[in-house]
């Protein structure tokens, strides 16, 4: 679940729960140029799609704006 | 009071000392008296009290053959009349607590007051502690003196004719109901009071009911993008441009397919939202913000996703009950199974 509001995700039982941009604008930035845009939505949406071949063992958040790498993880408490 | 309570006990036939797994498959068979489990229970309730009967079914034969069983466990509270029909408890097994439930059902139907005792987790609970009245109890039998010292008084009242009171009082798993009744302190002082327990670390209880959200077990991970089959769903209410299909903007009694089989992506010449929970606009000007399907195109051309799904789903996910939200999740994600998909991205606003 890509969602701006994650903690929400996390504490209702989504599994594999991905940080979104804002809730107007989930996956993007309009405020960017359409090219950084383009790539900050792109960022989020294939850290949505490698998070659906990684194993979790419950509700789990990932990062796509965490610095480094693409993908930090945080479990739920 | 005038003679003892008259009890009935329902128990399956492993309780029942005909047999177990393998027994599981037998009728309903009627013994006079107690079986069993029925003499710690005769115990618990005391003097007042007494098992006239004890009704046996085979777990299998109850639940495979629902109405026969009935017939039969009707038939036998008509002949024996009793005050109170007892079941279980049934603690962690499923098909017993079904059965008790259904023995609880029935005796329901013909005005016998009726009690069972079940693990909160049986399907037996489940689905029926709204209608009939369920005492908590252990997963295991090491829990059947607790289970029925629990019981008892409530079996008691029961075949006396009297009300139980509150769920968290008597003691039985709530059945949704709320009562009108005067606290006798107005709620700011009730609140006060409970917010000086939480600062001072005293325990206190809220009296807004906290319903824990289900915990679904994660999907299995996907081995191949590449190979895979990708859907998109959104909460974000996202509607073709008019809102020809007249979705509603919150508390959705539907949620919508629409077929993307043949678009690049979603032009806001297209498509729009209508979602009365947040901002639109922005949306309005890229509805691929809530729908990333301009951004799985291209991942598909590259290689790196199988194939994007003919469908999308879309719904507002706003001040909708949650009982409502779960049973649009469950037929969404039937249909996409039915579909072959192996993943699916929601976009919640």
């Amino acid at each position: 679940m890509i969602s701006a509001i994650y903690n929400f995700a996390l504490t209702t039982g989504a599994n594999r729960v991905i940080r979104g941009a804002r809730i107007e604008h989930v996956c993007g930035d309009p405020t960017l140029s359409p090219e950084k845009d383009y790539a900050f939505g792109m960022r989020i949406v294939t850290t949505a799609l490698q998070t659906l071949t990684i194993a979790v063992p419950g509700p789990t958040l990932f990062d796509p704006m965490a610095p480094g790498k693409a993908e930090e993880t945080a479990h739920a408490s | 009071m005038s003679g003892s309570l008259r009890v009935v006990h329902y128990v399956n036939q492993f309780f029942g000392g005909i047999g177990g797994a393998d027994q599981a498959h037998v009728g309903v068979t009627v013994k006079p008296g107690v079986v069993g489990p029925g003499r710690l229970l005769e115990t618990a309730l005391g003097d007042g009290a007494r098992v006239e009967a004890t009704l046996i079914g085979g777990d299998n034969f109850v639940s495979e053959r629902a109405e026969e069983a009935s017939r039969a466990i009707a038939a036998e509270l008509d002949r024996c009349k009793p005050d109170v029909l007892v079941a279980g408890p049934a603690f962690g097994s499923g098909r017993y607590g079904l059965a008790c439930a259904l023995a609880c059902k029935v005796a329901q139907t013909r005005g016998i007051a009726a009690i069972t005792a079940m693990h909160p987790e049986n399907p037996g609970a489940s689905s029926a502690r709204r209608e009939i009245y369920i005492v908590p109890t252990g997963a295991s039998t090491t829990s059947m003196p607790a289970a029925l010292s629990a019981l008892a008084p409530l079996v008691r009242r029961l075949g006396r004719g009297e009300p139980l009171g509150p769920a968290e009082i008597a003691g039985y798993m709530p059945r949704g109901i709320r009562r009108v009744h005067d606290r006798g302190r107005p709620g700011y002082q009730r609140a006060l009071d409970m917010l000086l327990d939480k600062l001072h670390g005293r325990p206190y209880r809220s009296e807004v009911p906290y319903a824990a959200p289900e915990r679904v077990p994660p999907a299995p991970p996907i081995a191949d993008l590449s190979r895979a089959r990708i859907a998109m769903v959104t909460t974000g209410g996202l509607v073709r441009k008019g809102n020809p299909d007249k979705q509603v903007s919150a508390n959705a009694v539907r949620y919508h397919r629409h077929a993307v089989a043949e678009l690049e992506s979603l032009s806001p010449a297209e498509w729009e939202a209508y979602h009365a929970g947040y901002f639109n606009h922005i949306v309005n000007s890229n509805p691929n913000y809530i729908l990333p399907l301009s951004f799985l195109r291209d991942l598909e051309r590259q290689g790196k996703v199988g194939h994007v799904h003919e469908h999308i789903y879309a719904l507002p996910g706003v001040s909708t009950p949650v009982a409502v939200s779960a049973g649009h999740g469950r037929s969404i994600a039937a249909d996409l199974k039915a579909g072959g998909v192996d993943g699916a991205l929601l976009v919640a606003t």
